[in-house]
């Protein structure tokens, strides 16, 4: 069986002459949550379109489930892997439904198949947004588009899921329900890899914890125990580790 | 709206629409009533020598000159409104359509420079000057993320103006007898509608039309945007070549066989999106449908309201106009 793993090697992006990443080698492990931190502006996002094809220009190789990802095709990559950007937007109400099937275009071509419709039924449920389904997508909070947006990539049924701050705009609920099926999709033998702005959410559920810091990665050797050091390091604050009740808590301590 | 009402009007409508409108004219006696008499007076009893004269003029009328026109008609109708859809879910922009963005300008142009000069045919010089107003507006306005709504528009009325000066330009340096060619056909005329006419236009807009309804369901996922289609695995690029190429190619036909035809591509899309919704599975055969049949409703009372034909671009202006905000204004849409 193949790993779907993501494998990055001296990884370098430029925008001109200025230099976004440099030096990038890491390893997102197959079947594991895991989760990259940094501070704005570090260069996060552009890591995750990279990995996701949207960004062609690099220097150095990113290997996904052992295959070049420079020499993927479109739908090879889609059959694989399934990205939430940072940033979406339409200008048309397409109804919950709609958008959601768009996620099969590639697969299914020129019509939805009923294969796409009993997915899309699936999804819904799954989410729990079955009672938006004919609802504009415009009209919805942004909460509500967000999870939308992750019904859509599920729609792909991919192996890897690679999502650029999945918890943005939604409340704590759904941030919690959010991070439970993420860390569910993981232990079925999804790899699922996410920029997170929130230490204290993603202690909570990840396994894996990568830095990113001037442009370049820092995978934290220690798993069971928060790197409080590199924590520090990358947002320049200090943070607190708090057991309660078995839950291992960090917080920025804001004193 | 109720989607039984929608679906009649769509898809129901266009019937005898196109049948009503073969007897609306100028000409005297050519009224349903007065064929139909006749014509069964000729299947029953035969006809005598007066009465087979006018049954001739009259089927003359009605099929050499009527249906002619009022096929092309609606062809221009169907082809301008899709387009505009096609537009508006690529530059992922409510506020655009052929016209805006330049291509009726450039096709326009290049149509001007074959009625004056000669050398290519009418047709493929309107789809040269419309393909390269379109590449124009596109390179101007910058693809991706940079194209804001308001740099498309921008972009595209300096295009559609440019190529409008370039036509003043062959206008002025023409002789008396082609600018008056020139005029008469820029101010959008379906009067002059042939079956040869007919002929030049039909293939490339049915060839069109038919490409866009078959790309119908990916035309949802464009309007989401470049990354929301590489996101999940189709490269939008060769999509967007094709449908802007549909766009272009029957726009310029139409603005070959007739002119000028501004603003029916910008709100006919909307007022099919308001009545059966945004998602172009159904709103593409809409267009078609009903981008047609409202055409000929406008062409029919730009023939018979006066003594004299007013050039149908005046009408789409008139009538479409508040029609459009009374819908804008019942349906309360939210743009983002």
């Amino acid at each position: 069986m193949r790993k779907n793993n993501i494998i990055i090697q001296n990884l370098h992006i430029r925008y001109g002459k200025k230099s976004v990443l440099h030096d990038v080698n890491m390893e997102f492990p197959a079947n594991k949550f895991s989760v990259l931190l940094g501070a704005n502006g570090s260069g996060k996002s552009t890591l995750f379109r990279a990995i996701a094809g949207l960004h062609a220009k690099y220097e150095g190789s990113i290997t996904i489930a052992g295959a070049n990802s420079a020499a993927m095709q479109f739908k090879e990559r889609a059959k694989l892997m399934g990205f939430l950007p940072q940033f979406y937007q339409t200008v048309f109400p397409f109804t919950v439904e709609e958008i959601m099937l768009t996620g099969r275009v590639a697969f299914s071509g020129f019509s939805p198949a009923k294969h796409d419709r009993e997915l899309l039924e699936q999804v819904l449920h799954d989410l729990d947004l079955t009672h938006l389904r004919k609802e504009p997508f415009t009209v919805l909070s942004g909460g509500e588009q967000q999870m939308i947006m992750i019904g859509r990539l599920l729609m792909q049924n991919p192996k890897i899921i690679v999502m650029d701050e999945p918890t943005n705009h939604l409340d704590v609920y759904y941030q919690n329900y959010l991070m439970r099926k993420l860390k569910a999709y993981a232990n079925n033998g999804v790899t699922v890899i996410a920029i997170m702005h929130n230490p204290t959410l993603a202690y909570q559920y990840a396994d894996e914890f990568f830095f990113m810091n001037n442009g370049t990665v820092i995978n934290s050797e220690q798993c069971s125990i928060p790197d409080l050091e590199r924590l520090q390091e990358v947002y320049k604050t200090e943070f607190l580790h708090v057991e309660h009740n078995n839950l291992k808590i960090v917080l920025p301590n804001l004193k | 709206m109720n989607r039984k009402i929608a679906n009649i009007i769509c898809y129901a409508l266009p019937v005898p629409v196109l049948v009503l409108s073969l007897f609306i004219g100028s000409s005297e006696n050519t009224d349903f009533g007065t064929y139909i008499s006749l014509l069964y007076k000729k299947l029953s009893d035969g006809l005598n020598a007066t009465e087979t004269e006018s049954y001739n003029m009259i089927s003359n009328i009605i099929w050499n000159v009527r249906l002619p026109r009022v096929v092309l008609t609606f062809l221009i109708g169907a082809a301008l409104s899709t387009s505009g859809t096609v537009l508006q879910a690529i530059f992922r922009n409510p506020l655009v359509d052929s016209y805006v963005l330049g291509i009726s300008a450039g096709a326009a142009f290049g149509a001007a420079l074959s009625i004056t000069y000669g050398g290519v045919p009418v047709n493929i010089a309107a789809f040269i000057g419309g393909t390269l107003a379109v590449l124009a507006t596109y390179s101007m306005a910058g693809s991706g993320k940079q194209s804001s709504i308001v740099s498309i528009v921008l972009a595209g009325m300096v295009v559609s103006g440019m190529f409008t000066a370039f036509l003043a330009i062959v206008q002025y340096i023409s002789n008396p007898y082609k600018l008056q060619a020139i005029v008469q056909w820029t101010m959008g005329n379906l009067h002059a509608a042939s079956w040869i006419e007919l002929k030049q236009t039909l293939i490339p807009v049915i060839a069109g039309l038919l490409i866009v309804f078959i790309y119908r369901w990916r035309i949802n996922l464009l309007a989401l945007g470049d990354d929301a289609a590489k996101a999940v695995g189709v490269n939008p690029a060769l999509d967007k070549l094709i449908l802007i190429g549909c766009a272009t190619l029957m726009t310029a036909t139409t603005v070959a066989a007739a002119g000028i035809i501004s603003f029916y591509g910008l709100f006919l899309p909307h007022i099919v999106r308001m009545l059966i919704g945004a998602d172009n599975v159904k709103a593409i055969p809409g267009n078609i449908f009903l981008g047609g049949t409202f055409l000929l409703v406008i062409d029919n009372f730009s023939r018979s309201l006066f003594a004299f034909e007013v050039p149908v671009g005046i009408f789409t202006m008139l009538l479409g106009g508040p029609f459009f905000i009374y819908l804008m204004r019942k349906n309360k849409i939210n743009w983002a």
